[in-house]
């Protein structure tokens, strides 16, 4: 039996028992999210590619994607989760999942087949989460949008997802390739035409 | 929830309405004299401020510095864009090109003619590239000199991308996409650079780019211009380096002769002919404000269409900022089944707006023409619409302008952002969107007082009914000998786009951001 010797013990030990407790109310607070801990996921053993708490209308909402980074061929997951503002009620009704080509033009415009977004599926609350699965077959940027209604309002939660390797070339490197491509080409065809020039004039001059 | 600026009050509005019911009768009344001199001073000339002119004409390093320091901006905006904050009150991208930028730059008009165009980034960034010389005269082999195609050689297609503009500005949204605006930014740097390195002399600059044309319109109202500081040098130069350029210096990149120019619309301010003129004869000069447009600018078709296009899209910036914009919209919406960013309606809308001033524009024409042949049945034998059309086309430009600054001023006095803190943080790292707090702060944190700013307005849209009288006054003397009741039915236009302008001027107005 160990026996309790001085002031000093019982104080630390006073104290790695309140970091405890401590420690197990957080993790209380992670279970909620379904998950063990901030950075992984029963799917995934990566960091999420993205985790976000907003709040928006009368909803405080946190999602988070996984794995890190998704790879086309993979499955991935959304993960979101949703309380009133005012009491801290969970939403509980069905959120449809959709996903659309991440382009503001597409967007704006509603022009290409990019621009339409595909119903990934519908989710209902499930241990306080709404958990909805996907599994891209090509690389791209993609908007993923969950949607649901509460009171008559519409709710749409709009989150970026990369899938695969971002493209080497932004708009950047296009503009600035282009101006060379260009350039380089009117170079060599001014040459030419000067080259030929000369040509013609040495011939009449001979 | 949207913030709204209060309008006009309406007893300005009313003393407006009289005095263009007074003017209207006396600009019928009084016959406009047929010859009357534009007195002009130079500023090179003036005693304690023409100095400064002098220097700033004769030194190519002043110029070149703001050049640099304008697209060292330019880059700036298109990094904001690109990968700063999209909060777009807290993105430099957004915030300095739709707030500071495109207000400030009709307003500068009125200060400083054309200069804009010599500090334009699009233009001095891809004179850079392809020229490959920072000022001095190019013999870079990235031009292919091609003669512009015949169908691009009018403001046409200024007109069409002014058109594009305000579709991507207001329908698609790119104000509120910092993005979006990065974007349009590089398109039209792509846009200067191509045309530059395909097409002979600026054919950019003079053919399509609208904002060049817009303020080349608008700069024909401006008391402020570069012109040759001695007539009679100019009428005895024989070499012409304003027009061919010198060993150093380019010629002009809008084929203009400095010593018969009477025109505003072309000038890019560029500098190549006070640069290069041997005789340092060419210097700025204050001149009575909007004589090119009484008087001096001679008509055409395709610019005055231009001029046309500029006040409907002038017009139709106000309309889309009123509450009844929103509500004939979603009516519109409904009507064709146009759901999501209600586009459809929206291009419907502009289509409408853009036509109908250009239709009531034809209408009083065609009344002007009627009358005249009416009044002067064989003095006039070749009074053909197309004339009349473009002749008097320019009573649109101060109806357009005044609108255009009146507008903007709410703009600019209103939502004045924090610019040191966006000038600290261009990208908007870790900035929070702006709080409904902060809004209505910012909207009541004028830059100046309210009654200062409704004074302004009305005293603009006054002015721009009075220089718009004196163009129909004296463009109709002198170009179809027109008088009296003759003049009634452009009398009339003006007074109608007036009173629309003042009409919206009156209700509240939507906060841009």
């Amino acid at each position: 039996m160990i026996k309790i010797t001085s002031k000093k013990t019982v104080i630390l030990s006073g104290l790695l028992l309140c970091a405890l407790a401590l420690f197990s109310s957080l993790t209380q607070a992670h279970h909620v999210l379904g998950r063990p801990s901030y950075s992984l996921n029963e799917d995934s053993n990566t960091p999420p590619s993205m985790a976000i708490e907003t709040q928006i209308g009368e909803y405080f909402v946190t999602y988070m994607v996984f794995p890190a980074f998704p790879k086309p061929n993979e499955p991935g997951r959304v993960n979101i989760y949703a309380t009133r503002i005012d009491n801290g009620e969970m939403l509980n009704q069905t959120i449809t999942f959709t996903v659309r080509d991440d382009t503001f033009w597409g967007e704006s415009i509603g022009i290409g087949d990019g621009a339409k977004p595909e119903v990934i599926g519908q989710q209902n609350i499930d241990d306080g989460v709404y958990r909805q699965g996907f599994l891209f077959k090509s690389r791209g940027s993609y908007i993923i949008r969950a949607y649901f209604e509460d009171n008559g309002e519409p709710y749409e939660i709009d989150f970026p997802l990369q899938v695969g390797a971002a493209s080497p070339v932004g708009p950047i490197g296009a503009a600035v390739g282009f101006i060379f491509f260009l350039l380089l080409m009117i170079n060599i065809v001014q040459r030419k035409r000067i080259a030929r020039t000369k040509i013609q004039q040495g011939n009449t001059a001979w | 929830m949207v913030m709204t600026h209060p309008g006009l009050p309406l007893y300005w509005a009313y003393a407006i309405g009289i005095m263009m019911l007074l003017l209207a009768l006396l600009t019928m009344a009084v016959k406009a004299p047929i010859t009357s001199a534009s007195r002009s001073i130079s500023l090179a000339k003036l005693p304690l401020i023409g100095g400064l002119f002098r220097f700033l004409t004769k030194y190519t390093w002043p110029l070149l510095l703001l050049k640099i320091a304008f697209a060292a901006l330019f880059i700036t905006v298109i990094t904001a864009g690109l990968w700063g904050t999209p909060i777009v009150e807290r993105n430099l991208a957004t915030t300095l090109t739709w707030n500071l930028w495109w207000t400030g730059i009709i307003i500068a008009i009125v200060f400083s003619g054309s200069a804009w165009c010599a500090l334009c980034p699009w233009d001095n960034i891809a004179s850079w590239l392809v020229n490959h010389s920072i000022w001095r005269r190019s013999n870079s082999h990235s031009r292919l000199q091609l003669k512009v195609p015949t169908m691009l050689r009018s403001v046409w297609p200024a007109s069409l991308l002014f058109i594009g503009f305000t579709w991507l500005e207001l329908g698609v949204g790119i104000v509120a996409s910092p993005y979006a605006t990065a974007m349009l930014a590089l398109l039209m740097l792509i846009l200067a650079t191509t045309t530059l390195a395909l097409f002979e002399d600026k054919a950019f600059c003079r053919y399509m780019c609208p904002v060049g044309r817009t303020v080349g319109a608008y700069s024909q109202l401006a008391p402020i211009a570069l012109r040759p500081i001695d007539s009679e040098i100019c009428r005895n130069c024989k070499t012409l380096e304003c027009f061919h350029g010198s060993d150093k210096i380019a010629p002009c990149p809008t084929k203009l002769i400095i010593g018969r120019l009477q025109e505003n619309t072309y000038c890019t301010s560029c500098g190549n002919c006070t640069q290069s003129c041997p005789s340092s004869n060419v210097s700025w000069q204050l001149r009575s404000p909007s004589s090119e447009a009484i008087k001096e600018a001679k008509p055409h078709m395709d610019e005055a269409f231009f001029l046309l296009i500029l006040l409907s899209l002038t017009l139709f910036h106000g309309l889309t900022m009123l509450d009844y914009w929103e509500v004939y919209l979603s009516e519109m919406a409904q009507l064709i089944n146009d759901s999501g960013q209600l586009i459809i309606s929206f291009s419907i809308g502009l289509a409408v707006t853009v036509i109908l001033p250009i239709w009531i524009y034809c209408l009083c024409i065609g009344l002007t023409q009627g009358l005249l042949k009416r009044n002067l049945e064989n003095g006039m034998t070749k009074l053909s619409f197309n004339k009349l059309f473009s002749g008097f086309a320019f009573v649109s430009l101060p109806l357009a302008f005044s609108y255009h600054i009146a507008h903007n001023l709410t703009h600019f006095v209103r939502e004045s952002s924090d610019w040191l803190s966006l000038v600290a943080n261009p990208l908007g790292i870790g900035a929070e969107p702006l709080s409904m707090m902060d809004k209505h702060m910012r909207h009541m944190e004028m830059m100046v007082s309210e009654n200062t700013l409704f004074i302004m307005q009305g005293i603009i849209i006054a002015i721009g009914f009075v220089i718009a009288a004196q163009v129909i006054r004296h463009r109709g003397h002198r170009l179809f000998a027109a008088q009296g009741i003759t003049l009634l039915p452009m009398i009339l236009f003006a007074a109608l786009v007036t009173g629309f302008n003042l009409w919206m001027l009156v209700q509240p107005m939507t906060m841009r951001m």
